[in-house]
């Protein structure tokens, strides 16, 4: 796995293998998450839907399932206060077509097309494709709202960061989607097109020099000038812990909190941090685990994870509502536990073990592959997966300690039942 | 000990298949050029399976909704250290799951596989309970229990279900309720233990960078050769008809969910893999993403992205079923009924039923991914009755007449429900 500059602004995140039975290739613009995001977000999903020689979705959804039902899909992520907007490929390998023709050029022509060749008027955007993908975001927006754990876990970030970009939602909103037309959208492609960091992924067979003369000549062409800097804020410390309560008729309360971990950039302190998160509460040798779950029987689900993109810590967790004061203290009093050293040797080596065994397996998967291509295309650095793991095999106790006393309690976000138990008609 | 290989020319794809002496099937895929490997370990015993009798026993035991699923959780206890915490020392990340016809132990790991698989075969076979860790339990179940009444999916599938089936336990909620849960007690759980954890009903399957020798001789290490269980089960009859056409639960969603689902009867308990590809490329030519009706439906706003169909079937059940997000699900339902009359009439053309075929194919090489599909898709066969490759198989050699009588002898409209939660 390795990451070159191939143009201006423009990187190749590369690993070849022969292992899959397919390719896979991303085209990831990395943009600001700011008030133009539902602009951002719209656009990514009008460009893998169809492009300008397939201008309906019929047409387009027939091209790919003749190559096999190739699948080009889009995604937005947020990684720190970067917006990584992406077009996805997935096809099958030339060696496994049913007739023995290749295609998987004619897939990344497809999926380059989708990003430079769209279905442009002369005023913008095409207006039927821009309102559906209006009503359909809408409708993934609203339905994310149906997913109690996201839903929770969203409106966390949004209390803590309330004043950071961070708390934006990585699909934009509801104001922002419904005024966006094909002008205001075309301005914003072009945008992201001509000044925006951006990273090709590619996993399969064919060789870098091929990959590099296929995608290099669609961005050359663009002559772009100037690349713009995507920056994250990250704040040390919290400033007091803040508690919001909300009630829904829901049958199980959910129980969300933020802490600052006191990095001051992604990778500040990371395998010292990861260690310790892990021994707090992921993995079923960590203390949320054993403790919280098993010992005190008071949920199905209490995990912690690090997001180092952005310097925080969150802890998830699904309880009756009338445990939930229990529950908090209890991951308190654990946390509390990490940062005074009352965890043993062997719990060290376990987290240290549950951790590089994840990250030897990164490339058994090919989007696994893509996705940590991904986690690093909107910072400066890049690492392996075996460079990580050699990070974490290396931290101590010490280290875990001094990296727990850093982190500080920030957001509780309670989700409570009202006791309103929804009726069946 | 009788052990052969099974390969795919292309696929360019192989694996074990071995009757080990202990009585359990297992199923080994080597994949030298993976760094890790996953292991799943399983048994032909989930949810629907609620009353039964061993061989040698005079009356039928019927066991609470959710028993499965609970023993599940509780075979990773033991009297000393739990699977968990044997599993930390290995590295290991080991998980488990019921589903309606099966329950399945696995983990996945990029070293130590060895000590990890002794631990998986070991752990299984040492059931441990006591009337406190049952009750530990309920807690935790509970929770889970809870979580997924909140789940809008969840509840429409299972709505679904109800609607279709009077009898068959396939409609029963795979964890129980929280009542059901608080009558499952040691005594009842050794009795589902000893009747369906019999090697003979069970399955190993191993994919990754592993090799049969080494599975085999761990194998060997671990399990006793054991006398094969017999055991009757009672499977409760079912008429064609369904309890009723629409069903309806308010939730508060933001946006509503619906499924539609066509009941379906039953000469033998299983589809075959030929079976299978006929309705997976039914559905794909009605509604799948290349269909007219998809895009139309997408375009006119009736449906949105989370559209999809699937043919739900298992042991004793089988049906197709189409979901997703709607403003109007009854007019969704509409619309696909009445596609499914005009290709009834009409026929399949070729193009359509070329360009479904493709895809489908596609789709199916794409899960030769990963080791954890790959284990997975050998239990799910060798549980269906059928051989790994014989899916990719069918697609090879399925015709668009078979097709289109699947379309003429499936989806009874007088037989459909609709579920719907708003």
């Amino acid at each position: 796995m390795n990451v070159t500059k191939i143009c201006k602004g423009v990187k190749l995140g590369y690993h070849r293998t022969n292992k899959f039975k397919t390719t896979t290739m991303s085209l990831n613009i990395v943009a600001p998450l700011d008030s133009k995001t539902s602009e951002k977000a719209l656009i990514i999903h009008l460009l893998a839907r169809t492009t300008k020689a397939h201008p309906a979705v019929f047409e387009m959804n027939r091209a790919l399932a003749k190559l096999y039902g190739a699948i080009i899909s889009p995604s937005v992520t947020k990684s720190g206060e970067a917006l990584v907007l992406s077009l996805n490929l997935v096809c099958l390998d030339d060696r496994f077509t049913l007739d023995s023709s290749p295609i998987t050029e004619e897939c990344i022509r497809l999926l380059l097309s989708c990003l430079f060749e769209p279905d442009i008027t002369p005023d913008g955007f095409r207006k039927e494709n821009v309102e559906r993908e209006k009503r359909l975001l809408l409708q993934k927006l609203e339905s994310e709202k149906d997913d109690k754990r996201i839903y929770a876990l969203g409106r966390m970030f949004e209390e803590m960061c309330k004043d950071e970009a961070y708390s934006l939602n990585k699909l934009g909103t509801k104001e922002g989607i419904e005024k966006a037309d094909g002008k205001s959208l075309f301005e914003e492609w072009k945008k992201l097109l001509f000044t925006c960091p951006i990273q090709i992924n590619y996993i399969g067979r064919k060789s870098e020099q091929e990959i590099t003369d296929i995608v290099k000549p669609y961005f050359e062409k663009l002559e772009r000038k100037s690349i713009i800097d995507v920056t994250t804020e990250f704040l040390t410390e919290s400033y007091g812990v803040n508690t919001v309560t909300e009630k829904q008729s829901v049958k199980q309360g959910k129980l969300v909190i933020g802490y600052r971990a006191g990095m001051t950039y992604s990778m500040d302190n990371y395998a010292a941090l990861k260690v310790m998160t892990a021994i707090f509460g992921s993995g079923t040798f960590s203390k949320l685990f054993m403790n919280v779950r098993e010992k005190m029987s008071l949920c199905y689900y209490c995990s912690a994870s690090l997001i180092n993109s952005k310097g925080v810590i969150a802890v998830q967790s699904g309880v009756e509502t009338e445990n939930a004061k229990k529950a908090l203290d209890a991951i308190d009093h654990e946390l509390d536990e990490v940062r005074n050293g009352n965890f043993t040797d062997e719990t060290l080596e376990q987290a240290k073990l549950a951790l590089c065994d994840t990250l030897h397996s990164v490339e058994d998967a090919a989007d696994e592959v893509d996705s940590w291509f991904k986690a690093y295309c909107a910072s400066g650095e890049f690492f392996t997966p075996d460079e990580i793991s050699l990070l974490i095999k290396k931290v101590s106790r010490e280290e875990i300690v001094v990296a727990a006393s850093m982190v500080t309690k920030d957001t509780v976000f309670i989700l409570e039942s009202n006791g309103e138990e929804s009726k069946d008609e | 000990m009788n052990k052969k290989y099974i390969k795919n020319d292309l696929l360019s794809d192989g694996y074990y298949e071995i009757d080990h002496d202990s009585g359990l099937k297992i199923f080994v895929m080597e994949k030298p050029e993976y760094t890790g490997a996953f292991a799943m370990f399983g048994t032909k015993y989930g949810s629907i399976d609620t009353c039964f009798r061993l061989e040698n026993e005079k009356d039928f035991t019927c066991v609470p909704e959710g028993i499965a699923h609970f023993l599940e959780h509780k075979l990773f206890e033991s009297e000393e250290l739990d699977a968990f915490e044997l599993f930390a020392k290995t590295g290991a990340n080991a998980n488990a799951f019921t589903s309606f016809d099966r329950t399945c132990y696995l983990f996945s790991c990029s070293s130590n596989f060895e000590k990890s698989l002794e631990i998986l075969l070991d752990f299984v076979k040492k059931p441990y309970f006591t009337e406190q860790t049952v009750q530990k339990e309920q807690g935790i179940i509970g929770q889970e229990i809870r979580m997924y009444q909140d789940d809008p999916d969840w509840q429409t599938l299972f709505n679904l279900l109800r609607g279709l089936y009077k009898n068959n336990p396939v409609r029963i909620d795979i964890a129980g309720t929280i009542e059901s849960i608080a009558e499952i007690n040691a005594k009842l759980l050794y009795g589902c233990y000893n009747t369906f954890y019999n090697l003979s009903n069970m399955a190993l399957a191993v994919a990754g960078n592993v090799s049969a020798e080494k599975v085999l001789e761990i194998a060997d290490r671990v399990l006793p050769k054991e006398k094969k269980v017999s055991f009757e089960q009672i499977i409760p009859t079912e008429d064609e008809s369904v309890v009723t056409a629409y069903t309806e639960e308010k939730l508060g969603v933001d946006i509503t969910k619906f499924a539609l689902g066509f009941k379906e009867s039953h000469s033998t308990p299983l589809r075959t893999p030929k079976e299978l590809a006929c309705m997976n490329l039914a559905l794909g030519i009605i509604a799948g993403k290349v269909s007219g009706l998809y895009c139309r439906l997408l375009e006119e706003g009736l449906i949105n992205q989370s559209f999809g169909t699937e043919y739900f079937t298992g042991r004793g059940f089988a049906v197709p079923i189409f979901t997703g997000e709607s403003n109007d699900p009854k007019k969704v339902r509409d619309e696909i009924i009445l596609e499914i009359k005009r290709l009834r009439e009409n026929g399949v053309t070729d193009e359509d039923f070329e360009t479904v075929r493709k895809r489908r194919y596609g789709l199916e090489v794409l899960g030769f991914n990963e080791t954890e599909n790959l284990a997975n898709a050998l239990i799910d066969s060798y549980f269906g009755n059928f051989g790994l490759f014989d899916t990719v198989e069918a697609y090879k050699t399925v015709t668009k007449e078979e097709v289109e009588e699947t379309l003429r002898t499936h989806f009874d409209e007088n037989n459909c429900c609709l579920s719907v939660v708003k």
